[in-house]
């Protein structure tokens, strides 16, 4: 595997440390940006009045940050998406702070390589990550009372339970192209204490004037590690539960009922006009009447197993495994399993991570003299 | 609607679920038509799917009355005839909003129906989707008690409501279930092509069907209230910017509504288009406008364009709501939109084949009270270039 050191990471970057909880410390630090001018707006999870879900949201006004809920273990859109859109017809003019989970900023990076935004002006803001909870909880309003073993789960560098399924089994939780990292897994004074590493020249530059200390040291690296087993271990239960060597598509994707919310809310599923609303996948009468003549009997749409091979054909190379797909099933395929066995070996057989590196470029579009020998033969 | 008084009395051996099956064999096994468009579980899994059958062996796989509405019949309907006809004559044995949807596709030019026979058989309602996701075998056997005529309360709320669980007349034949004496089903033709299958399989449609009729009309007085009701109570929840707001609030924009949605049938949704895109001064000023921008923008109003768009065609069959991953009562909103924009018109979607949509119609005389106001800036402007 060939080792990526992210654009302009420091090798030891200083840490900003605040005596308050690591919630609250951030959006000290978002409201200090705010405040200063440093930056025009932030990009962050909002807390929706009533319902106690939260949304993304660019903010403009200082007092708006209060709402702020940075860290909400909660991924109601891949922020990259929001990004995407944001910056797809032109660059930002102004400079954003984005705090986004290390998944949705590896995303980003993949849609960058595909010319589907741009990063420039941007000011990144991202945890080691904790995972987590499925939509649905949020839906059913329960997610507040989980708050106090989550964190105490991600005090500790535990899983914490019913968090998604993939971010259970996610060993890239800690951010990759960040100016800045927020320290939450292994920090045991979560509650008390916020620390953020400051991880580019840009980083120190934003972080500089805010009250609290700036010193050397880095976030908790023992404990990470151990995480990262853990979640290891956790992937292959995923992994296993859809069988050893290859899985049956045709019983796990049985129940699709052609929704495609997978691809509409898949972070890296860009294309303007899918190929499933091209009328790509619809058939004159005569092809019925064909497989009625073969066989008996014809399937109409939707085809789940063509549809589900297409998708990943297309994004498996560029999938995070952010989850948000199993996420808006309304059927409960477990697209997580899916998505991230077949992400991670597409992306193995190129030595590749999604996300991992903006300069690295995307292996289907990069030439090299020599690979995949054996099908050379 | 004038519907035919007469039907015909087909017997039955065990369910009424066997005795579609049973009328559809013999009507294959005489060739009145070629093959049979019908909801079927996916040979060797739980999950159900419209099948198009032409092996009579095949049909053991059939559903005519699955628990849940995985995929609408009309969509069903409009992937096997939107690129035209076909040569074979099929027969589609769908739910009574599923052959609504079928009739509203047709004036929308995205079926063709010459050589379709539409049979709409009395609904008991479905099971939301999500429960039998959670647990087929168990979702099954819930049905099983709905179809016994055991309590409804499982159905999915959208169903409780339905006052149009039986034929409106529109479809070439119904099968009536309601009603009829333990062993036998009515099958009530509405067309010549309707007619014509009777004929084919060698019963007259001679028989008294009173029983299923004021069965129909019982029930359907029951749901309406049910139905006005239930909407005058999401009325006072759902009603207004605020409220809408509100109610619309955990939407994702994933657009699972609007692709399940049978009516819903542009190829590219405007809010998928270009038109949709905007540069990042622009979100910029909106977020400064208000102190901050929402992440996607634009859910409420993707809903409100939608409901725009095909709220005067809406049979209130539930796919939206089934589909929703955040729990949003999306069918039963739009509904209650529907039922008044339809209101309005006097217009009943899937009624009739014959009823253009309104939106096609020009009445000289129709909203006075809208002309109104254009008169009056119209005469002002008179007066002003005077």
């Amino acid at each position: 595997m060939r080792e990526f050191l992210p654009n302009g990471r420091l090798e030891m970057p200083k840490v900003l440390r605040l005596n308050k909880g690591t919630e609250e410390g951030t959006r000290e630090l978002l409201k200090f940006l705010l405040e200063n001018k440093k930056v025009k707006g932030v990009f962050t999870l909002i807390k929706l009045d009533q319902s106690g879900g939260v949304a993304y949201s660019l903010v403009t006004d200082s007092d708006m940050i209060e709402n702020a809920l940075p860290l909400f273990p909660l991924m109601p859109a891949n922020a990259a998406k929001m990004l995407s859109r944001l910056t797809l017809v032109e660059p930002a003019t102004e400079v954003i702070a984005a705090v986004v989970r290390p998944c949705e900023l590896r995303a980003l990076t993949e849609l960058i390589k595909r010319n589907q935004g741009n990063l420039e002006n941007f000011l990144f803001i991202s945890p080691t990550c904790g995972g987590v909870y499925p939509l649905k909880m949020a839906v059913e309003g329960n997610i507040e009372e989980k708050l106090p073993q989550y964190w105490d789960a991600v005090k500790k560098g535990e899983i914490a339970s019913d968090i998604r399924p993939t971010c259970a089994g996610c060993e890239h939780f800690t951010p990759y192209n960040t100016d800045m990292t927020v320290a939450l897994i292994g920090n045991k004074d979560v509650d008390k204490q916020c620390v953020i590493s400051l991880d580019t020249d840009k980083g120190e530059q934003f972080a500089s004037g805010m009250p609290g200390e700036i010193v050397e040291g880095g976030v908790e690296s023992e404990v990470i590690k151990g995480l990262q087993s853990k979640r290891e271990v956790q992937k292959k239960k995923l992994f296993d539960e859809l069988g050893d060597d290859g899985f049956d598509m045709q019983k796990v994707f049985e129940k699709c009922i052609g929704c495609r919310g997978c691809s509409k809310i898949c972070p890296v599923c860009y294309c303007h006009v899918c190929f499933f609303d091209s009328g790509g996948d619809e058939h004159p009468s005569c092809y019925y009447e064909t497989e009625l003549e073969k066989t008996g009997y014809a399937r109409v749409l939707p085809a789940p197993v063509f549809y589900q091979l297409v998708r990943l054909f297309h994004v498996s190379m560029s999938c995070v495994g952010c989850g948000l797909c199993a996420d808006v099933c309304p059927v409960n395929i477990p697209l997580w399993a899916v998505s991230l066995k077949i992400g991670e070996a597409v992306q193995q057989s190129f030595d590749y991570l999604a996300g991992r590196n903006i300069e690295e470029g995307l292996p289907i579009t990069t030439f090299r003299p020599e690979e995949f020998d054996g099908v050379a033969d | 609607m004038a519907f035919s008084q007469k039907g015909a009395i087909f017997p039955v051996k065990q369910g009424a679920q066997d005795g579609i099956l049973d009328f559809i064999k013999q009507a294959l096994g005489k060739d009145c038509f070629d093959a049979i468009l019908v909801p079927a579980k996916v040979p060797g899994t739980e999950s159900f799917t419209y099948l198009l059958i032409r092996d009579e062996a095949l049909l053991k796989n059939a559903y005519p009355l699955p628990p849940v509405m995985s995929v609408q019949g009309a969509k069903a309907i409009s992937s096997l005839t939107g690129r035209g006809k076909g040569k074979k004559r099929i027969a589609a044995l769908v739910r009574p909003c599923e052959a609504r949807a079928t009739v509203e596709l047709f004036k929308l030019g995205q079926v063709n129906l010459e050589n379709i026979f539409l049979i709409s058989i009395d609904c008991p309602g479905a099971l939301p989707l999500a429960e039998w996701a959670k647990d087929p075998k168990k979702a099954e056997d819930a049905f099983s008690e709905v179809l016994k005529g055991g309590p409804s309360e499982s159905i999915r709320p959208i169903c409780q409501i339905c006052d149009k669980f039986s034929t409106t007349g529109a479809e070439d034949l119904h099968i009536g279930i309601l009603g009829a004496k333990a062993g036998s089903i009515f099958l009530i033709p509405h067309s010549p092509k309707g007619e014509g299958i009777l004929d084919c399989i060698g019963i007259s449609a001679e028989a008294d069907i009173s029983e299923w009729k004021s069965m129909v009309d019982k029930l359907t007085e029951m749901r309406g209230e049910k139905k006005r009701q239930a909407q005058t109570e999401l009325a006072a929840k759902a009603v207004g910017l605020d409220k809408l707001l509100d109610t619309f609030s955990k939407c994702i924009n994933c657009h699972n509504c609007m692709r399940v949605c049978p009516i819903c049938y542009c190829r590219q949704c405007f809010f998928d288009s270009d038109s949709m895109k905007f540069d990042f001064e622009d979100y910029l000023k909106r977020a400064e406008m208000i102190g901050g921008l929402r992440f996607p923008p634009e859910t409420l109003l993707f809903h409100v364009g939608r409901m725009l768009h095909m709220s005067l065609s809406c049979v209130s069959c539930g796919a939206c709501e089934d589909a929703c991953p955040t729990s949003i009562p999306v069918a039963q909103v739009f509904s209650l939109v529907g039922a008044r924009n339809q209101e309005a018109f006097e217009y009943v979607p899937g009624r009739s084949l014959d009823e253009p949509l309104p939106l096609r119609v020009y009445e000289e005389e129709e909203f006075e009270e809208v002309e109104q106001s254009y008169a009056g800036v119209s005469a002002k402007r008179e007066a002003r270039d005077a």
